[in-house]
């Protein structure tokens, strides 16, 4: 971590999984990286129901969600976080996806209200420049230069 | 460069770098799980190794060279396509298909649902229902899948852990079938749950633990000609291990059960016969086939050695083999093909006695049916042309390939021990073997973004202007058909019986006994999966849904 970057508070990521997907290896690898550029990550891991995720959201004052999705219901488990997100007021707080993400699919993802889709072949480095931009606060681009 | 024109260098230079980038070089010395490599190997680098002690014939202990004298000669591998989506019917379709192709049995996954235990009609988990698999909530269910099948004398290998040795043997034990007789197989390790990804939530350790070895201890003893697939390796290598890591963790695993089924009073000649290890084919080769190698000669030694197994089969270990899914990119999927040929190959060099091989769309959604004929025909070109089948060992007596089966099995041995120390149950809960997961996933996703590894498609070589790739897809109507049948059944059913063995049931899993036989009993009663499991999870404390949204139909009252 640059001295420049720790005199703000850090992002606040929240990074969870919805539904009945198993597949958290990348997720946890995100977890892992974005750690590396000074984000503080709470990770809630799977199993997640869209509640648990908006009651988090809350009680951790999360700046940004990241969920992660190998199933093909992305979509549904998605507009129904979103549903929950403005149900509860909190739906000013930016939500991205990543996993097995159809380009068919983003026009619609995009509609209900996701603001950033980084399916396969997605780099951290475009990650970390979306969440600088969406949270308008300093990341450390170079995970080297912040470790 | 100097004396010419200005205006021509960006060209010259745009050609340099096109030739650079479709130029085939060495860019990594190691293998995919780290293992440096010599530039050659000679007898020197393997002069300790002693072939009757390290390696025997073919057939022989310790089985490095393979679990038959003649392998492929006197048994052919099994070629494996695995089917499973939507409803019952949906997926007896695509069976049925299969074997129209080519596909030698039949092999079935079930949907995320039924892979937890959980019923169709969830109240928030309903849309995942008949994804990735077929959605089997109950013994009905199943008889409509595996209609006109005679499950004593049809081998179904089912590509799942929970409820569904329970489910089969509710079927065939309504059907009157002889238990005695039952073909099959399925995966019985619970424990590699917990760490693939069901997490605490859905399978605590322990639980997990014990009802793999109520499981393995039920079929041993009811069903001896049903095949265990045990330890479930693949997932656990999936979610973040080395091919020598994939050793030590299966290994770990399989040592408490069968420490676990020895305390029972059953000895290792009478479970070992049945196991099956169920593993990876990643995309190193020869690292891979130095790993079968190995696993078969730490699997005997540790039969023989440790357990004092005297039957050869116990000794004797055969291998199920999945190719690796996490090899498989999304960019310009047609090269999965290639990357599963090779995978394949691997795996048959290295004397598997199964194979299913991915299709190359497994990265983007379940097969269609090009993917899965194409999978089958990669099969087939390695049989009939390729000369996979020809000999047995093929890669026995290199000594490159001698010196990295010594070099996993040593990294095998030294991370067994250290779980040992630790305690394989311990090190789960406490997230140790998860955080070598991470770190593992971690290293090799550092060395892609700094271009260290290389993957083609996705940190070099990456297709411009690819079209996104076509997906599977199947008619929801069966599907929503199914859920309704579900809910209709569940309200006509005889409440008594039911209810009794529900009763029964939570009695027997409070006192921790072995809750198999009441888990059937329950079954054949038409209760669900949901109901049954859920059961078992209030009986040890936990509540009713992992994801508390449903309460349980029933009234439970201790001893």
């Amino acid at each position: 971590m640059t001295g420049a970057a720790m005199s703000v508070a850090p992002i606040r990521c929240l990074l969870a999984m919805l539904g009945t997907d198993v597949h958290s290896k990348g997720i946890r690898t995100l977890a892992r990286l974005l750690r590396d550029h000074g984000v503080e990550v709470i990770y809630l891991g799977e199993h997640n129901t869209a509640d648990g995720i908006v009651n988090a959201m809350i009680a951790e004052d999360v700046d940004v969600v990241g969920l992660s999705y190998s199933t093909a219901t992305y979509l549904i488990h998605t507009r129904n976080l979103l549903d929950k997100m403005r149900a509860a007021g909190v739906d000013d707080v930016p939500v991205m996806l990543g996993g097995l993400i159809h380009p068919d699919d983003e026009p619609a993802l995009l509609e209900v209200g996701v603001k950033g889709i980084f399916g396969p072949g997605s780099t951290t480095a475009q990650i970390v420049r979306f969440l600088g931009a969406v949270t308008g606060k300093p990341i450390a681009v170079d995970a080297a230069a912040a470790q | 460069m100097g004396d010419k024109p200005r205006s021509e260098a960006p060209l010259e230079s745009g050609i340099r770098d096109r030739i650079e980038d479709v130029s085939v070089k060495l860019s990594r010395t190691a293998t995919w799980s780290g293992i440096e490599t010599q530039p050659s190997y000679s007898p020197a680098d393997v002069a300790d190794l002693d072939y009757a002690r390290d390696l025997g014939d073919p057939g022989q202990y310790p089985y490095t060279r393979g679990a038959f004298p003649e392998m492929y000669r006197s048994r052919m591998w099994t070629l494996r396509n695995i089917v499973g989506y939507g409803a019952p019917e949906d997926t007896r379709e695509g069976i049925e298909r299969a074997l129209a192709m080519g596909s030698a049995g039949i092999s079935i996954v079930l949907d995320t649902l039924s892979q937890e235990a959980i019923d169709p009609d969830h109240p928030l988990l309903s849309a995942d229902a008949g994804q990735e698999g077929c959605s089997l909530p109950t013994v009905r269910d199943l008889e409509v899948l595996l209609q006109g099948i005679d499950v004593t004398q049809t081998d179904v290998a089912w590509h799942s852990t929970m409820m569904v040795y329970p489910l089969v043997v509710a079927m065939a034990t309504k059907q009157g079938r002889d238990l005695s007789k039952l073909q099959g197989s399925h995966m019985p390790d619970h424990l590699q749950l917990r760490l693939a990804g069901w997490g605490e939530a859905i399978m605590p350790a322990a639980l997990g633990h014990r009802t793999t070895v109520d499981c393995v201890e039920y079929a041993v003893r009811h069903s001896p000609r049903w095949a265990l697939g045990c330890p479930q390796a693949y997932d656990l290598r999936e979610r973040g291990l080395s091919a020598a890591g994939e050793i030590a963790v299966g290994m770990a695993i399989i040592k408490q059960t069968l420490r676990d089924l020895e305390a029972r009073g059953m000895t290792v000649d009478q479970v070992a016969p049945s196991l099956a290890w169920v593993s990876a084919a990643d995309i190193d080769f020869f690292e891979e086939i130095a790993k079968f190698r190995a696993l078969r000669r730490v699997w005997a030694r540790t039969m023989k050695e440790g357990f004092g197994a005297q039957d050869p089969r116990s000794m004797r270990l055969r291998v199920a083999c999945h190719t690796a899914g996490r090899s498989l990119v999304y960019p310009q999927p047609q090269n999965n093909l290639t990357r599963a040929a090779v995978e394949t190959l691997a795996a048959l060099l290295g004397g598997v006695q199964s194979v299913e091989t991915c299709t190359y769309d497994e990265p983007i959604c379940i097969p269609t049916e090009e993917a899965r004929e194409l999978a089958t025909r990669t099969h087939q070109i390695l049989a009939h042309e390729v000369g996979a089948a020809r000999t047995a060992d093929p890669l026995g007596g290199s000594w490159y390939v001698e010196s990295l089966t010594n070099r996993v099995e040593t990294d095998a041995l030294a991370m067994l021990d250290r779980i040992e120390t630790m305690g394989l149950i311990k090190a789960i809960e406490d997230g140790t073997i998860e955080s070598w997961m991470d770190d593992y996933n971690y290293k090799i996703k550092r060395e892609l973004e700094r271009g260290e590894r290389i993957i083609v498609g996705v940190n070099r070589f990456v297709p411009k202007d690819a079209a996104p790739p076509k997906r599977f897809s199947f008619e929801p109507a069966r599907m929503q058909a199914h859920i309704r049948r579900f809910t209709e059944r569940q309200a006509a059913r005889d409440r008594a019986v039911l209810e009794a063995r529900i009763a029964e049931l939570f009695l027997i899993a409070q006192r921790r006994e072995n809750s198999h036989q009441a888990m059937i009993d329950a079954l054949i009663a038409d209760a669900s999966i949901g109901e049954v499991w859920g059961t078992v999870r209030v009986a040890n404390g936990l509540p009713y849904d992992p994801f508390r949204a449903v309460e349980s139909p029933f009234r439970y009252s201790g001893p």
